[in-house]
């Protein structure tokens, strides 16, 4: 079920989400083929926090049914925080990924896997509706412009983000730098095993004054 | 403002917030439908802002409808479950869309037929009191804002439960009580002031909006109808409320 929330307001983000996704498999027909290829496949997305239990079912026309309820056995049940799904959901080796979170899955991880691969690859014609509604040359025109916005934006957030780290490590040296940490850290581990070590030699010893008396 | 006086001299019933005979209900109620048929689905968007069909498809999942069953979809009116429902349950299912008012049922056999569903339904014209169908014959029964317009609500659940397959299930949809006081004095203001005045200015009829918005004062709440329908003979009964309780979809499966 959708957990402790209002039917209305999961199903009407599961409708945008739904329409949004199989509009971008109508741009990219071959992974819609793909996709019909795993028809009938149901896969049950647990959140625990927030509490929500999401069903996407592949139907056989390529597209992606989501439903906050439904009486089907999941082939695939994932389970985990909103963290651990957005973590999968964006990394570049979803395997190891799955590995190593927090993620709990119950039954066949092969279908999740496919979804995620069919995601990373997916390469929608997004020039398509705009040739459409404006023609050959104004289409190609606007998508390209927008390609150009698009990428100007990849290059400024990443360009940001690395003067930021730079500004906070080394010139408002508002934070140590990542190998100092590191050491700092490896550091207080070796300090801890030794506090460890001195405990129990002081317990040993102990034992022993208590066994001469 | 909800009018929680359910008690009824015998042989009357209510039509809104009057009392009626129980005779004349069903005329009252059909002169409803017809002067707001052929703007109904507009109203209902209008009136809603659309969530309307974000109950109904919530609904339609509840259903668990597979293909090859057949799906009741009693006071159907413009036809918004049967159509969705006869995708689900494919050529080899059936969908009957029932509605006791003719206008109703002719805009949605219409509306359906355009939007290309066709082949495995049916429209029937008929009583959700009686239905006219063998028993143990549907998989499935809908039917979403119309039992608080039928005169009998528990002949009618009866009737439901009669059609019904061992195990097949009934989805009533409806709109019921607020659980929020505050939520409830704003819906009020808002059917009762506001409601009206869109009739007036969309389909120029303020007097069905305004027994529509008490038909809904009138209809039992939330625990009222999951105990009738529990009298009717349906087992696991159990309710979701939707938009903070201004709307509940029933569900009870037949034993």
């Amino acid at each position: 079920m959708s957990g402790s929330h209002d039917p209305t307001v999961v199903t009407a983000v599961l409708m945008a989400a739904e329409a949004a996704i199989n509009r971008a498999l109508e741009l990219d027909p071959a992974s819609a083929r793909d996709l019909a290829d795993m028809a009938g496949t149901v896969l049950a997305i647990e959140c625990l926090s927030p509490d929500v239990e999401v069903f996407a079912i592949v139907e056989a026309e390529g597209k992606l049914h989501l439903t906050p309820y439904s009486e089907r056995k999941a082939d695939t049940r994932v389970r985990g925080t909103l963290n651990d799904f957005l973590a999968l959901a964006t990394a570049e080796d979803p395997a190891a990924t799955l590995i190593n979170s927090d993620l709990e899955i119950v039954g066949n991880t092969a279908p999740l896997l496919a979804l995620q691969t069919l995601v990373s690859k997916m390469q929608p014609d997004w020039e398509a509706p705009l040739v459409n509604v404006l023609g050959d040359v104004g289409g190609h025109q606007l998508a390209n412009l927008l390609r150009q916005i698009f990428r100007w934006g990849q290059k400024s957030t990443q360009s940001l983000r690395r003067q930021l780290s730079e500004f906070i490590l080394e010139e408002g040296r508002l934070s140590p730098p990542a190998a100092e940490l590191d050491a700092f850290f490896k550091e207080i581990d070796v300090l801890g095993l030794r506090v460890d070590r001195l405990e129990s030699r002081l317990k040993r010893l102990g034992q022993r004054l208590a066994g001469r008396r | 403002m909800r009018n929680d006086d359910t008690a009824e001299e015998p042989g009357t019933t209510h039509f809104g917030f009057k009392t009626v005979d129980r005779d004349q209900k069903e005329s009252l109620v059909r002169g409803v439908f017809d002067s707001v048929a052929s703007r109904y689905d507009l109203m209902n968007d209008l009136m809603s802002a659309g969530i309307h069909r974000l109950w109904k498809r919530f609904t339609i999942e509840l259903s668990s409808v597979r293909p090859g069953q057949t799906v009741l979809d009693i006071a159907g009116g413009t036809g918004d479950l049967a159509a969705r429902f006869s995708r689900l349950v494919g050529d080899e299912g059936r969908v009957v869309l029932a509605d006791i008012n003719d206008s109703m049922l002719r805009v949605g056999r219409d509306r359906l037929i355009d939007s290309g569903a066709v082949g495995n339904l049916h429209t029937v014209q008929c009583d959700a009191q009686s239905l006219p169908f063998p028993n143990d014959s549907v998989d499935c029964i809908t039917i979403a804002f119309g039992l608080r317009n039928v005169t009998d609500k528990d002949m009618a659940l009866r009737s439901m439960e009669r059609v019904l397959k061992p195990g097949g299930r009934l989805l009533v949809l409806e709109f019921s009580k607020p659980v929020n006081p505050l939520l409830e004095k704003v819906y009020d203001t808002y059917s009762f002031r506001v409601l009206p005045i869109m009739g007036q200015l969309v389909a120029n009829d303020p007097d069905s909006y305004r027994y529509l918005a008490e038909s809904i004062r009138k209809h039992p709440d939330q625990e009222t109808l999951l105990g009738m329908m529990e009298d009717a003979g349906f087992v696991s009964c159990e309710y979701h409320n939707m938009t903070g309780g201004i709307v509940a979809v029933h569900k009870g499966i037949k034993a």
